[in-house]
């Protein structure tokens, strides 16, 4: 915890939020596309669990790959 | 031009309808704002997490701000350059193997207008993700670092893109004769680093090499004056992208009559 104490989050909070803003708009069009798309190149749930869970490389890989319909 | 236009648009609302618009600037700035701030954090970064014996001392200069466009830079032109490639690799051959290039190219479309307005709507995408990018990575290098004259970031800017867009010009190229999207976006990575590794091997002989533009913008952004061979490097760059350009129309004119 005490860790935690040492960081000033008043400076930081304006420098950090910008990225957390970016990356969850990237997230949720990634979740909102996949909901959309018909079908997706190998499982589904697989891919949820890709963008969900790899941070930042999960989403830009599922626009490269996992919406390559054939 | 108004057949061409109309391709244009076809590409435009495609890469809107695969949210390219939206994701591909994200990861630039993404990318961009990452170096910043893990320089300026280091310090704390290293406390939090190195485990140093007590009463270690790490003096870490603080870099200046140009050194930090150089490292974002340094992203643009391996992670960005990966990004650029992964995006561009299927523009012409999914279409190809897909079978919609076939049905466009039956109607009087010309094989010119067809590559071409490809190459601009990659262009275009590419050059206002790259120009969101570092316009935020300038924000967090002014509010971090120190103020760097816009004419300074404005000029690496150019010349830094200038190599961005002779990679995705040869990714284009390199559509022209193969029909599998992994395969080009292969051929164009090995083609890319071949590159960069022979011109920074043999600088002295070819410094015309386009694959120098980067190393010219850090010289440039390190002692602000720009080198003597950035004028003959771009030329030979906008000259490259010009033939890759006719030779992909002729010989993807030739593969689809085949």
């Amino acid at each position: 915890m005490e860790l935690f104490n040492n960081i000033d989050w008043a400076a930081i909070i304006p420098i950090i939020v910008p990225i957390i803003v970016i990356q969850l708009i990237l997230l949720i069009i990634a979740i909102i596309d996949l909901c959309r798309i018909e079908k997706t190149n190998g499982p589904k749930w697989l891919w949820a669990i890709i963008i969900l869970f790899v941070n930042l490389v999960g989403p830009i890989l599922y626009f490269v790959i996992g919406r390559r319909n054939q | 031009m108004n057949q061409w236009m109309v391709l244009f648009n076809k590409e435009l609302v495609e890469m809107s309808r695969n949210f390219k618009w939206i994701w591909v600037p994200i990861v630039f700035i993404l990318l961009a704002v990452k170096e910043p701030l893990t320089l300026h954090y280091m310090p704390q970064i290293i406390d939090a997490l190195g485990g140093l014996p007590e009463g270690a001392v790490i003096e870490i200069p603080v870099p200046s701000a140009s050194e930090v466009l150089i490292a974002i830079l340094g992203q643009f032109n391996t992670l960005g350059v990966l990004i650029i490639v992964l995006t561009s690799m299927g523009i012409i051959a999914a279409e190809r193997k897909s079978g919609v290039a076939a049905i466009i190219l039956v109607k009087p479309v010309s094989y010119a207008s067809f590559v071409t307005s490809k190459w601009t709507a990659a262009m275009l995408l590419m050059w206002v993700s790259y120009f969101i990018g570092y316009v935020a990575s300038w924000y967090y290098v002014v509010i971090l670092f120190e103020a760097v004259p816009f004419i300074d970031f404005f000029q690496s800017f150019l010349l830094n893109g200038i190599w961005l867009s002779f990679v995705l010009t040869m990714t284009i190229f390199i559509n022209s004769f193969n029909k599998s999207p992994g395969v080009v976006g292969f051929i164009s990575i090995a083609i890319i680093i071949l590159l960069s590794l022979l011109s920074s091997l043999f600088s002295r002989w070819i410094e015309w090499s386009p694959s120098l533009l980067p190393t010219y913008t850090s010289t440039f952004l390190l002692n602000n004056e720009i080198p003597d061979n950035v004028l003959s490097a771009v030329i030979v760059a906008i000259i490259g992208m010009i033939i890759l350009l006719i030779c992909s129309i002729s010989i993807f004119r030739r593969k689809e009559l085949a």
